[in-house]
Order: structure tokens, then sequence, then C-alpha cells
């Protein structure tokens, strides 16, 4: 359960990119790394932590929006060069962290508070994080069903053409969108803090399975990464307690393939939901 | 009221459509006729600024629009395209609802009115409109295309792949909207009888240019013409 809700947050802000722009940010990972040390520097200025992860958010909603209108924005429709412009961004933002913080750095410390349930005992921390994972998703699920912006967004990735024939300014919903993604990115580094201590390359570990949950996933972008997470974060998780991590991640690289292939275009290619 | 002068235009440097100049007055219905590949949908889709290279001029009041579509939406051009395409996987509401609020209009009342003219609608309000039938999916976009506020209101091959007792009804939509609601249609068609059920003139297209342009009553009268024309 736990591992699917950090896969899951971890991937949000990623799946919201391309369910509803269609462009692959090569830099999610360090859009997570970036918000770790956001809200570790937030911290270190004496704000409690939840303000940290809020500040984090916050201003990788707007590093998102300055992105987008500076390299996004003109790479429309060429998703190779948008493919290499992330990249290169990618590198940029990991020597950035590099430069300023040093290759490793001391990650907030977890809370010591343990819930034992019989034999095993869980951190509370770990089972927070599974209620933020589903108030994470509600919420985006609410955003896109139930705000002027989510339908707007939701009609232009169905059908561009169509969107701006009925007056949609596809510019400024993919400002919104790819901030709400840089946003959730943002969040996800600064929420899996406790967990995930901050390192420059700890946004790398992420982004993969990420990108693999979304391919999974589909075309019907938030359930369909909430069944691929489901099933590949679960499959993995058994094996990786079972056995070993190592076998963990082969298994879920392994299951993905299989899955790849009884479903070239993802699992809900045929999906008739809205999200 | 509305008018395209010299227009030229098409996907590469070679133009589908050439020279094209028509008018559509206040409350008219007006047909471009022409049979398949001389440029009806290149002409509509010129006029929605929706073609990679285009010269010459659109006008609405006279006023020349916008260079984009979105504004053109909003400076009151209507667009219901061939093919329909509407959001498959939004609801019917959401169809209306998101050209409404493009268009900064109120979804609610936008949504109320459509549906009372459109109550075949209403009962598949919460439904997918990717799971309509071609028929419903049509008065979908035609309801669509409303919500955005038009004052000219362009079809594309509004009958084309739609039941024949839905195609008759769809004409008596257009007829009821432009006769109740004072709305200035302009389509493009190559079945002609439900043209001249409710348009009063037509432009006929050949070739990527407008070859003639006919009364309702000259089109009648003279079928050589329009054997000749659209090979009917």
């Amino acid at each position: 359960m736990s591992s699917v809700a950090i896969l899951l947050i971890a991937t949000l802000g990623l799946a919201v990119i391309f369910g509803l722009m269609g462009v692959i940010n090569l830099a999610h990972g360090e859009f997570i790394t970036f918000g770790a040390y956001a809200a570790l520097l937030a911290s270190g200025w004496g704000l409690p932590f939840p303000l940290a992860v809020g500040f984090a958010t916050v201003s990788m909603a707007l590093y998102g929006v300055l992105v987008e209108r500076l390299i996004i924005r003109h790479l429309y429709n060429r998703i190779f060069d948008t493919l290499l412009a992330t990249w290169g961004l990618s590198l940029v933002m990991y020597q950035a962290v590099v430069l300023t913080f040093g290759s490793v750095t001391p990650g907030i410390g977890m809370s010591p508070a343990n819930l034992s349930v019989g034999d095993y005992s869980v951190s509370w921390y770990i089972l927070f994080l599974i209620l933020v994972a589903v108030f994470l998703i509600l919420l985006t699920g609410l955003i896109l069903t139930r705000t002027n912006y989510g339908m707007m967004a939701r009609a232009a990735i169905q059908d561009s053409t169509m969107a701006s024939a009925v007056g949609i300014e596809s510019g400024r919903i993919n400002t919104m969108t790819f901030a709400l993604g840089s946003g959730l990115a943002g969040f996800a580094g600064a929420i899996l803090l406790p967990a995930f201590p901050a390192t420059p390359s700890m946004g790398f570990a992420f982004s993969i399975k990420a990108f693999l949950l979304v391919v999974v996933g589909g075309p019907v972008t938030l359930t369909g990464i909430v069944s691929s997470g489901g099933a590949l974060g679960t499959i993995a998780s058994v094996v990786a307690n079972t056995w070993t991590t190592v076998l963990g991640d082969i298994v879920f690289l392994m299951a993905t393939m299989l899955l790849l292939r009884i479903f070239p275009k993802g699992i809900s290619e045929n999906w008739r939901i809205k999200l | 009221m509305f008018a395209i002068s010299n227009a030229s235009g098409g996907y590469s440097e070679s133009p589908v459509i050439r020279k094209v100049a028509l008018t559509v007055e206040k409350n008219e219905v007006v047909a471009i006729l022409g049979r398949n590949g001389t440029g009806k949908t290149t002409l509509m889709k010129y006029i929605m600024a929706m073609l990679p290279v285009s010269a010459g001029t659109v006008s609405l009041d006279g006023k020349t629009l916008p260079e984009k579509t979105a504004g053109r939406v909003k400076a009151g051009i209507g667009y219901v395209p061939q093919g329909r395409f509407v959001f498959p996987r939004m609801t019917v509401v959401e169809n209306i609802a998101v050209a409404a609020v493009a268009c900064k209009q109120n979804a609610k009342e936008t949504i109320e009115s459509l549906f009372s003219d459109f109550p075949l609608l209403s009962q598949r309000a919460k439904q997918l409109a990717g799971s309509l039938s071609g028929g419903q999916q049509q008065i979908l976009a035609m309801a669509r295309a409303l919500a955005t506020k038009p004052r000219l209101l362009l079809l594309d091959e509004p009958s084309e792949g739609i039941q024949p007792s839905i195609v008759d009804e769809i004409a008596e939509m257009l007829l009821s909207l432009n006769q109740r609601q004072n709305m200035t249609i302009l389509l493009a068609e190559q079945n002609l009888d439900f043209s001249l059920d409710i348009s009063s003139r037509a432009y006929i297209m050949d070739g990527g240019t407008i070859v003639q342009s006919a009364t309702k009553q000259e089109l009648m009268s003279d079928k050589k013409l329009l054997q000749r024309l659209l090979g009917v």
C-alpha cells in the first residue's frame, strides 16, 4: 500500500503534464528534487514542515510557469525537441543542486512515532503518505472535472484543433497545466522528504518508475496511473519484501514489459471514462 | 454582414482554394455546394483560420477577424466541423459548458437554454459524448457551437453519414434557429435536397473556387445547371 502511495505521489505531476499537454517532461525527477530542497531551505528558515511543503509546492508551480513560457511553449508538437530540451533542463537542474548544496545533504529526520500492527511496525509517516496520495488524486480529479480550467484542459488534449474552434486559448491552458504538474512534483519532493532524504540524484530514482506508470497507464491518465501504479507497485513490493528490492525492481520492469505487450497504447486505451 | 474576399489557402505552397469571394447577409441561410474535393471543407477551415497557408481577408460586420482560431470564435463565428468532433471523453453537459466558459458565457444558463431547444440532449446530459450515435453527436456539435454565442454559424456537411430521419430533424432545427433566433448560417453541403430545404441561395464551388452563384429558384428550375456543376 505505502509503496504504491509513494509511487503515485511521485508520478502524479508527470502524469498531469503528459496526460493534458502531451509533453514528456524528462526533467520531472529534478522537479521533485527541487521541491525537496525548496522544503529543506524553507524549514532551514524556521518554517514548520507543513508550511515548508506549501512553500515548495507554490515555488515549483511558479518555476513551472517560467519553464513553460521560456522553453516548452516554443516546442509544441515537436516531441523530440521537447524531450531534448527537458533532458538538457534536467542536467542543468541536477548540476545546480550539486553546486549549491553539495552532492550529499542530510534530510529532515523521520517522525519517530511508530505504529505497531501485530509483529509489524509501520512508521506513522508512511501511513500518512497513503492518505496524502488518496487526497492528492481526489483533489487532482476535482480540479480536472469541476473547474473551468480543468474542463478546458481536457478538451484541449482530446482534440486541440476543435478546442480552439470553441474559443479555448491553448497557450494559457498549457501554462496552467505545466504549473499544476510542476507544483505536484514539488509537493512530492517535499512531502516525501521525511521518508526519502534529499540528495541531488533522488529525483532520478522516482522518475524512471513514474515514466513507466504513465506509459502503462495510457490515455485515461488519472485512473490509468492509479491502476498501473496499484498493480505494478503491489507486485513489486510483495516481491521486494519476500526476497530483495533488486528482485522487486526486476519484477516491476518485467511486469511493465508484459503489460505493454498486451496493451501497446496503455491499459486504459479503450476505457470509456472521463479521467 | 459577413464577407470573404480574395481568399486563397491550403496545406502547403500549392493552394487548395483560390481567390474565393462571397458574402452572407444578416439572417440569411447560404449554402456552398459542390462535389467531393472541390474545396468546401478547406474553405470552412480557411474561415476558421485553421489552414497552415492562407491569404485574403475575412470580415464580420465590417471588422476584419482576428488571426487565430480562438479569436475568431470569440469574435462571433460558431463552427460545426465535418465529422462532428465532439470531445469524446467528456459528457454532453461538459461539451457544451466548455465552449460556453471558453467564450466567457454563463455555463449554467447556456446549458439550460440549449437543453430546452434540444431536448434530445437533456435526456443524455451525463452520457459521454463518445457514446452517442452519429446523429446525436451532430446535434451536440451544433449545440456546442451555439454555446459560443455566435452571430454566424458555419456548418460543414451537417447531413453527412446521418440517417435520413435525423437529417430532416436537423434541417428543421436549423430553420427554426434562423427564423426564431435570427441566426445567420453558412453551410457547406453536397446533399442538394437538404440544402435547398433551408437555404435561400447558394454558391457553387469547383476546382477550389466559386464558379457560380444562384438563388434557390434558379437552382430548382435549372436542373441542367445542377447536373453540370454537381454531377447529380
